[in-house]
C-alpha cells in the first residue's frame, strides 16, 4: 500500500501537481530538448555516413558480423521489458503501490522497443533494399524466410510494440479526458481526439476496469515470447556459446532486470524533474527494490546454470570461446558481475538501503551499464573466437557505431521528454482512485489504513 | 433525453440517487460521471455484463489463421529452398501463429472495448468539465420533458450545484 500524503488534498490539487509536466516549457526542458536533438541530429548524420560509404566505417568484419548495432538492439529489447513486468504484473496482483509507477513504465516500454526496431535497419547495411522484407509477390524470386530467426523477430517486435502502444493508450484513456478538460486550443483538440469522448460513467470505469485486466494478461505472454524470440537468434546457430537451451530463459530474467532498473532510474529522474515526492515515495523504491532483488538473484542463478553447463561438459570449442572471454575481457566480465549480482544483491537485501534513493540511481545505472555489457560479451567474442582459428578476428566499435549507439540513448531520452511534456506522465486517476478508496478504520487499540475495492 | 446534475461529493451524489431511484426511476436510466472509478454500487449498480471479450477471442482466432495463412500459407505458394530443410515446419509455424493471434486478441480487445463503450458516441451528451476536478455527476435519461422536470427538481433538493440536460436521438 502507497504511504498516505501527509495532508488531504483536494482533486484539483492532485491533478495540479500530476500534471505539473504538462507545464508551459521552461528554458531548462528547451536547453534539454536542443542537447539531446543535436546528439540525435549526430548520430543520423553518421547513419548518412556509414550508408553512402558503406559498412567498412563499422568495425565489423569477418567473423564478428554482429557487433555494437546487434548488442544495442538487444538491450534495447531488454529495456522494453520494463513496462510490462511492472505494470501488467502488478495491475493483475493488483497491487496499489503500482499506481504512480504505471505510466512511466508504460511510456518506457513504447519508446525503448521504437528504437530497439531501428537496431535491425541501421545494421542492415543496404538499407535501400529493405522493402525485401516486405511478403509481397515480386519478380526477384525472393519472399521472406519465416523458418529464420530473424523473421520471427520481425514479427514479434512489431507484435509488442503494437500491443505495448496500445497498452499505455488503454491506461491513459482517463487522463486524457482530464487533460481535454484542463486545456484549450488545438491542445484541447488533441486530447479531445484521443479522448474518443470519455466520460466516465458506471459502464465505461466497468468496461475499462475488465479491458485493461484482459490487456495486461495477453501482453505478458507477447513480452516473455519477443525475448524468447530474441534469444533464439542466437540459440538456434550453432555458435559456440550461443547454442544453449538456457538462452531464452536467460534473456527474458536479463530483460526484467534491466527494465526494472531502468524504471528505478527513470522514477528517481521524474520524482526530480516533476517535484512528485509526495506521490513517488521511498516505500515505492523499497518495493521496486525488492522486485530487483529478486530478479538480480534469478539472473545470477540463469549466470551460474549457463556457465556451469559449459565449464562441467567442457566441450572444447565450447571451453576456447569461453576462456578466450574471460581472458580478453576480464575486466568487464568482473564488472559485469558485480553491477548485476553482488552489488544488487548485497545492497538490496537492506530496507535502509532501498530507501535510500541516491543509492538506488546509483545501482539501478550500474545494473543498466552492466546488462549492456553482458549483451556485448554474448555477442562478440562468440563470433570472434568461433570454431575456425584461421579467421579469428578482433572487433572494436568504430566512431560510427557509437555515435549511433549514443545516439539512441539520446533520442529515447527526447522521445521521454517530450512524452512527458505533452502528456500526463504519472497515472492521475489510478492514483487519485486509491486517494477516494483508502480510509481508516478502529481495530482494537489502533486505527488501521484499509482500502474498499470490488470482490 | 439526458439530465446532468453535478454534486459536491459522494455522499450528496449518492443521496440523488437514492432519491431518484425511490421517485420511481431504475437503476437503468440512472449513470454516474466520475473523475475515478468507484465500486459498483457506491453510486450507481451496471449490470455488470460486458460483451467485448468475444471480440478479443475471434480477434485471436482471426490472428492465428492469419499467422497460419502467413507462415505456411506463403512459405508453400512461394517456396525458399535453404538446403535440405522442409519448406513448412512446426515451430516457425507455431511462433508465427502466436505472434500474430496475440496481435490480433488486443487490437481486438481495444475495439471491442470502444464498442462496448459506446465511444466515440454518436450524439452530443451532457458533460461537465467540473468532474475532472472531483465533482460527481448523476445524469438521468428520460423520455420525456416531464420526467427530465421531475429528475431535475430530485436533484436540486438533494444538493446540486447545477444542471444540465441535453437531447440525445
Amino acid at each position: 500500500m502507497s504511504e498516505p500524503t501527509p495532508v488531504a488534498k483536494s482533486a484539483g490539487q492532485l491533478n495540479d501537481e500530476m500534471l505539473s509536466s504538462m507545464r508551459p516549457p521552461t528554458w531548462r526542458w528547451h536547453v534539454l530538448a536542443f542537447a539531446l536533438g543535436a546528439v540525435v541530429a549526430w548520430g543520423l548524420a553518421a547513419f548518412a555516413y556509414q550508408v553512402m560509404t558503406g559498412m567498412n566505417v563499422t568495425g565489423k568484419n569477418r567473423p564478428v558480423m554482429w557487433g555494437f548495432y546487434i548488442t544495442s538492439f538487444v538491450f534495447w529489447v531488454g529495456l522494453s521489458h520494463s513496462g510490462t513486468m511492472v505494470s501488467a504484473i502488478l495491475r493483475l496482483s493488483q497491487a496499489n503501490w503500482r499506481r504512480p509507477i504505471l505510466r512511466a513504465a508504460e511510456a518506457m516500454t513504447v519508446f525503448s522497443i521504437t528504437v530497439a526496431g531501428l537496431f535491425p535497419l541501421i545494421h542492415l547495411g543496404r538499407n535501400w533494399v529493405v522493402h525485401y522484407f516486405l511478403p509481397y509477390p515480386n519478380q526477384r524470386g525472393l519472399w521472406p524466410n519465416f523458418r529464420s530467426a530473424l523473421l520471427w523477430d520481425v514479427t514479434a517486435i512489431t507484435t509488442y510494440l503494437i500491443g505495448s502502444s496500445l497498452f499505455l493508450y488503454l491506461g491513459m484513456l482517463p487522463d486524457l479526458a482530464l487533460a481535454r478538460d484542463r486545456s484549450d486550443g488545438w491542445r484541447r483538440k488533441l486530447y479531445g481526439a484521443l479522448a474518443m469522448g470519455w466520460r466516465g460513467s458506471a459502464h465505461e470505469w466497468m468496461v475499462y476496469h475488465k479491458a485493461s485486466t484482459l490487456m495486461a494478461a495477453l501482453i505478458i505472454p507477447v513480452a516473455v515470447s519477443v525475448h524468447s524470440i530474441v534469444a533464439w537468434d542466437f540459440a538456434v546457430t550453432v555458435v559456440p556459446g550461443w547454442h544453449s537451451t538456457i538462452f531464452p530463459p536467460y534473456f527474458v530474467i536479463g530483460a526484467i532486470t534491466s527494465g526494472v532498473a531502468a524504471v528505478i532510474s527513470l522514477m528517481i529522474v521524474i520524482r526530480k524533474a516533476f517535484h512528485l515526492e509526495d506521490y513517488l515515495t521511498p516505500l515505492h523504491f523499497d518495493n521496486m527494490g525488492k522486485l530487483l532483488l529478486v530478479i538480480c538473484l534469478l539472473w545470477s542463478y540463469a549466470y551460474f546454470v549457463d556457465v556451469n553447463i559449459t565449464w562441467y561438459a567442457h566441450e572444447p570449442i565450447e571451453w576456447e570461446v569461453f576462456s578466450f572471454m574471460t581472458d580478453k575481457y576480464t575486466p568487464l566480465l568482473l564488472l559485469m558481475l558485480f553491477g548485476n549480482s553482488v552489488l544488487p544483491i548485497t545492497v538490496l537485501c537492506f530496507k535502509k538501503l532501498r530507501r535510500n534513493i541516491g543509492l538506488m540511481l546509483a545501482v539501478s545505472l550500474l545494473i543498466n551499464v552492466c546488462m549492456f555489457i553482458e549483451r556485448y560479451l554474448i555477442i562478440v567474442p562468440s563470433l570472434s573466437h568461433k570454431n575456425m582459428p584461421f579467421i579469428w578476428h578482433e572487433y572494436a566499435p568504430s566512431w560510427v557505431e557509437m555515435s549511433i549507439a549514443v545516439a539512441a540513448f539520446a533520442g529515447f531520452a527526447l522521445l521521454y521528454a517530450l512524452f512527458a511534456k505533452f502528456f500526463p506522465i504519472m497515472a492521475v486517476t489510478d492514483v487519485r482512485e486509491f486517494e477516494v478508496r483508502k480510509a481508516e478504520v478502529p481495530l482494537g487499540r489502533a486505527k488501521l489504513p484499509v482500502v474498499a475495492g470490488e470482490e | 433525453m439526458e439530465t446532468l446534475g453535478i454534486f459536491e461529493d459522494i455522499e450528496t451524489a449518492g443521496r440523488a440517487v437514492d432519491s431518484l431511484v425511490k421517485a420511481g426511476f431504475s437503476e437503468s436510466e440512472i449513470t454516474s460521471l466520475t473523475s475515478v472509478a468507484y465500486p459498483d454500487g457506491v453510486l450507481v449498480k451496471t449490470d455488470g455484463r460486458t460483451w467485448f471479450r468475444w471480440l478479443a477471442l475471434a480477434g485471436g482466432i482471426a490472428g492465428a489463421c492469419a499467422g497460419i495463412l502467413l507462415a505456411v500459407g506463403t512459405a508453400w505458394v512461394y517456396p525458399v529452398q535453404t538446403g535440405d530443410k522442409p519448406i513448412i515446419t512446426y515451430y516457425p509455424t507455431g511462433i508465427v501463429t502466436f505472434e500474430l493471434a496475440m496481435l490480433f486478441a488486443m487490437i481486438g480487445t481495444i475495439a471491442g472495448m470502444f464498442l462496448d463503450m459506446g465511444l466515440p458516441p454518436r450524439n452530443k451528451r451532457p458533460y461537465d468539465q467540473s468532474i475532472s476536478e472531483g465533482h460527481i455527476g448523476i445524469s438521468v435519461s428520460t423520455t420525456s420533458g416531464g420526467e427530465s422536470s421531475r429528475a431535475n427538481e430530485i436533484m436540486k433538493a438533494a444538493g446540486a450545484l447545477w444542471i444540465s440536460a441535453e437531447e440525445t436521438l
